[in-house]
């Protein structure tokens, strides 16, 4: 989609009766659409089982969505834990994947009954040699991804000579590490960097078999997944394509498993938010939503997001505008340098591909309200008093 | 059919189908359920692990019970740390000689919810007016008594949440000083081949303070991946030369009944298997 897109005032009557409905700011996460991206990875990667990453939208409607279709979850503190919890997720069906974790975090983690984490330097595995009979962990290996918006491979994971020694390191402490992790990058403009990463993981997994007879059993190959914002990207059968290829190769008792976040809940929100006043500055209309870089557009600041937009209006000549938030800073800008036409105090502007890292980093900041969210489609669960027991 | 899974372990575990669920609960991050299982009747659960189940339960109660008491010979006052579903107390308070018992539990929830989903359990037994419970930290209870008794009995959880406290050098050097003369003290140590540094880590944090030291064994299914440990501390050495004879005395004058317990099991659980044994011969030697 375009930056800016206009459509017929006729199309914004469902946004207008949401908003009158419930106020805004708003955003509307429809968990049809989450199913849709679900189904549409596992389809473009029939052997990888996934955990949905849930700090890209940690809502309990997302989770029961994605439990009901059978997806694993992909934790990494303490908070996100008690909403599993929360939600009756079986504990099995979760892996811890913060490579850096205080001894609380370990702790509730364990008293929930996760059992799998990750690591990524000594200190980090030495962290478990009290539960060593209770854990599993998977060693994060670095594969720096030049690009992407935002390399995962900077902050976290270990060189590839550095996995084997911590890898002895931990046989040697009694530790058990079950398999290789990585993270490609995010918003990938290809699956190179998975391609690579994956062969060099198979690599090293050989390795170590051939130095200690010891097996590996799991890759975890992150995300990644791209999604379109105004932007095209690569359909996700063709992104996926050579990562099967890759896959492949690997030794067939391999569990494969990936932590796919924004590509599952990108698509699912979009931000409904209405015009609270307007004023001519200059050449151009400065139109003040109620939401803004500070709330659901704060993937603007820490996402490098740039969404699709849409206004609604019949009128053909346009003027120069600025759509900027309600806060009293004035970086609170959400697109400046537009084109549109003229809108009145109190019409919708709806903006697109807001369902990942969006609320997920909203402020309060002024103590403006976050934007409300409002699922629809939500999967009726059936003794939802005891999902705990659910298989 | 729904299920409950325990994640004790990450490559291991048990699981059991689930015919009703008779109770659930979270309080300050802990998950509780009581539920129903065709094979081990009512089944209770903290946070994944299994804690005890209506038809193994007897083995580990009586074990942890009649074992210091018998070898004892002639125990007036017993300390119970934890033990909240009443099992511990209920064995205990089957030897008419014993006069007093104090039993700390922190969390007073725990025992009146026992009381009503798991009866069989205390049976009773915390209307027995030899009884006095106290709702406590079990750790700074003992680090503040000045009380004495004959034997102490600590039935905590494992060493991961509350319970952990009761593992530490501190709270056994405690619980050396609220011992009488002759004292035993008898703590549950885990399934020694699961965790097998369990055993050398209690080993090395109680010979400090204590003349003699070792480790007594049961199998408890539910308790999997073989024999469960129990710590056993005394100054009096000679107790572990008590002949099966003198148990046989003392256990028929007591006039107990018992399903695992008897004389001859008693003096056998303090034969090691060879795997604990060396484990901690390498740790002595270290």
């Amino acid at each position: 989609m375009k930056r800016i897109n206009i459509e017929p005032t006729e199309k914004a009557g469902v946004y207008r009766q949401m908003a009158e409905q419930h106020g805004t700011p708003l955003l509307l996460l429809d968990c049809d659409k989450l199913a849709e991206q679900f189904n549409a990875l596992t389809h473009a990667l029939p052997r990888v089982e996934l955990y949905y990453a849930i700090k890209s939208l940690p809502h309990p409607a997302a989770i029961q969505t994605l439990g009901a279709l059978g997806a694993n979850f992909d934790i990494a503190t303490s908070g996100e834990i008690e909403l599993l919890r929360a939600q009756g997720t079986r504990a099995r069906k979760t892996i811890h994947t913060h490579p850096i974790k205080r001894d609380k975090d370990i702790r509730d983690a364990l008293r929930f009954g996760c059992t799998t984490f990750v690591i990524d330097n000594i200190y980090e595995l030495e962290k478990f040699i009290d539960y060593r009979h209770r854990v599993g962990l998977l060693v994060r290996v670095s594969f720096p991804n030049p690009n992407t918006p935002i390399d995962l491979s900077r902050k976290f994971g270990c060189r590839e000579d550095e996995a084997m020694l911590l890898i002895q390191k931990a046989q040697s402490l009694g530790l058990h590490v079950k398999g290789l992790s990585f993270h490609a990058g995010s918003q990938c403009p290809d699956s190179t960097n998975h391609v690579h990463a994956i062969k060099q993981c198979g690599k090293i997994i050989d390795a170590v078999f051939q130095a200690s007879a010891k097996i590996l059993s799991i890759l975890d190959i992150g995300g990644g997944f791209p999604v379109e914002y105004i932007t095209p990207v690569m359909d996700i059968q063709t992104f996926c394509q050579p990562i099967n290829a890759a896959l492949k190769e690997l030794p067939a008792h391999l569990h494969i498993i990936a932590e796919p976040g924004r590509y599952l809940s990108a698509p699912a929100m979009t931000a409904v938010s209405r015009v609270m006043g307007k004023a001519k500055r200059g050449d151009a209309t400065w139109y003040y939503l109620d939401d803004g870089i500070y709330g659901s557009y704060s993937g603007q600041m820490f996402d490098h997001a740039t969404y699709p937009l849409t206004i609604f209006s019949d009128i053909k000549e346009t003027q120069q505008a600025v759509l900027a938030g309600p806060t009293c800073d004035s970086i609170d800008v959400i697109a400046e340098q537009i084109t549109m036409p003229p809108l009145d105090i109190g019409s919708v502007v709806v903006g697109h591909q807001m369902g990942a890292y969006t609320s997920a980093s909203a402020t309060n900041f002024n103590l403006f309200d976050q934007a409300k969210i409002v699922a629809i489609n939500v999967p009726e669960l059936a003794n939802s008093n005891i999902t705990l027991l659910h298989k | 059919m729904k299920t409950y899974t325990e994640t004790l372990y990450d490559s291991y575990g048990q699981e059991f189908a689930v015919d009703k669920v008779y109770f659930e609960n979270k309080t300050d991050h802990q998950h509780l359920i009581i539920f129903e299982n065709a094979k081990f009747g009512r089944v209770m659960a903290l946070d994944g692990i299994i804690q005890t189940t209506e038809a193994d339960e007897f083995i580990y109660h009586e074990m942890l019970s009649h074992v210091p008491l018998l070898t004892h010979g002639n125990v007036k006052r017993v300390l119970i740390i934890g033990g909240g579903d009443g099992g511990i107390l209920r064995e205990t308070c089957k030897h008419a000689s014993v006069e007093h018992i104090t039993q700390v539990e922190i969390d007073d929830q725990v025992v009146e919810m026992c009381k009503t989903y798991l009866p069989n359990h205390s049976a009773g037994a915390y209307n027995d007016p030899r009884v006095n419970i106290v709702i406590n930290d079990g750790a700074r209870f003992v680090r503040e008594c000045t009380e004495k008794f004959d034997v102490i009995i600590s039935d905590s959880t494992d060493p991961i949440g509350p319970g952990d406290v009761l593992f530490t050098s501190d709270f056994y050097a405690d619980c050396k000083n609220c011992l009488a003369d002759g004292g035993i003290l008898v703590t549950q140590n885990g399934v020694a081949f699961m965790q097998l540094d369990e055993v050398t880590t209690t080993a090395k944090r109680l010979k400090p303070y204590f003349a003699d030291q070792t480790f007594y064994c049961a199998a408890v299914p539910t308790y999997i991946g073989g024999v469960m440990t129990f710590a056993w501390a005394s100054d009096n050495k000679a107790y572990r030369s008590t002949t099966v004879e003198t148990i046989k005395q003392r256990f028929n004058a007591a006039n107990i009944t018992c399903r695992y317990y008897n004389p001859a099991i008693h003096i056998a659980s303090f034969a090691l298997p060879q795997y604990i044994e060396n484990a901690l011969a390498a740790d002595v030697s270290e």
